[in-house]
């Protein structure tokens, strides 16, 4: 047991450097990690790396600076999506068998390295300040440009569904936030920032959802997920440092090719 | 910044509520460990549970203490959106107990 937990540390410390650093949850690394080597169950893994990304979006979204950027209203709209899909997503998740699981499991990492493959050359929208936000649009001051940012949300049905998409496939772990973020971005017309921001600190409500089903259902080891939100908390401090000064697009290189070899590992295991 | 004031309260409070949580929950779990590593587990069970209860309560304390303030802001979709997450999670909470 103590030598798991200490691998589920460690695991946990490099999670959270790749996430903070990637500007994600982290759970892409952390559930295959404790489901192939440590050995848990799927749903365990997942109700594990849920609980750790409770931790980072606390942590990321009370950074400073970053509360402000975030679209309360907007993201607590949202948030009803990415909930009922979750609740979705658990009645999914105790019906299917462990293989049939592997399975989705490989196919969702594959779509995510697919969407963040076509995203790597995307930039952020320029807009104008003096646009009207509408209710759900927002408003912040960049410190860069020193420059006020006001955006309008453009095609509703299409957050709803990225939302709704990312809270049923988070019971497996997964916090869904490369799926929220660039059709919040590229579709909807929220600042890449504010994408991030408002994703993060909807990550902890989604992830939420299915740390309560795997908690009560007891499919927690205390000790483990004790393990990895420490790992967590300590790899995600590094991240952010080492995030200050390094170029997102060989990262987001990096990550494709993380992404494609653990779906790959899921086929060839889902395939035995 | 938000523009409304009335959001900008809410917004600093949730940020309190997030790192206190975060410090709080992480200094349990991390003496629960430490319990277990030398006291053979003696006693570490209740700190790691109390950690990890407190971890999982903060997004719902955020959400709860959303819906009280949009009710007194009369904000009525934000009341809506919030009193509608909280459906789900009492929803869950019922399901994962007792559907099996």
């Amino acid at each position: 047991m103590l030598w798991s937990v200490v691998i589920t540390m460690l695991a946990g410390a490099v999670a959270g450097c790749l996430g903070a650093l990637l500007g994600i949850g982290g759970g892409v690394f952390l559930t295959p990690f404790l489901n192939l080597v440590v050995g848990l169950p799927l749903a365990s893994a997942g109700g594990v790396s849920l609980i750790t990304i409770i931790a980072t979006s606390s942590v990321t979204s009370a950074k400073a600076g970053r509360l402000q950027v975030v679209n309360l209203r907007l993201g607590m709209v949202l948030e009803v999506f990415t909930t009922s899909g979750a609740l979705v997503g658990i009645l999914l998740i105790h019906r299917l068998s462990e293989a049939t699981l592997r399975l989705a499991f490989a196919w969702t990492m594959a779509a995510i390295a697919v969407v963040m493959l076509s995203r790597i050359d995307r930039r952020n929208v320029i807009l104008d300040s003096a646009v009207d936000v509408g209710r759900l649009g927002g408003r912040y001051h960049e410190d860069e440009s020193g420059g006020e940012i006001a955006y309008r949300v453009k095609r509703l049905p299409v957050a709803f569904s990225a939302s709704f998409l990312a809270g049923v496939v988070s019971r497996m772990g997964l916090g869904g936030g490369v799926l929220k973020v660039p059709a919040l971005n590229a579709w909807c017309g929220v600042p890449l920032r504010a994408a991030a921001a408002t994703s993060a600190l909807m990550l902890g409500a989604t992830a939420m959802v299915g740390a309560v089903d795997a908690y009560v259902r007891g499919e927690i080891v205390p000790e483990l997920a004790a393990g990895a939100v420490l790992g967590v908390l300590a790899g995600s401090q590094l991240g952010f440092a080492l995030a200050a000064r390094s170029k997102a697009k060989s990262h987001k290189l990096l990550m494709v090719l993380v992404l494609a070899a653990v779906a790959v590992i899921y086929f060839i295991e889902a395939a035995r | 910044m938000s523009d409304d004031p009335q959001l900008q309260r809410l917004e600093h409070q949730i940020g309190r509520l997030l790192r206190a949580g975060v410090l709080v929950s992480a200094t349990a779990l991390a003496a629960g460990l430490a319990l277990a590593a030398v006291a053979g587990g003696h006693g570490s069970k209740p700190l790691l549970n109390a950690g990890l209860l407190l971890l999982i309560a903060i997004p719902i304390t955020r959400i709860i203490a959303s819906f009280i303030d949009a009710v007194r802001r009369r904000d009525t979709l934000l009341t809506w959106s919030t009193a509608a997450v909280l459906a789900v999670l009492t929803l869950l909470v019922i399901y994962s107990t007792y559907g099996r």
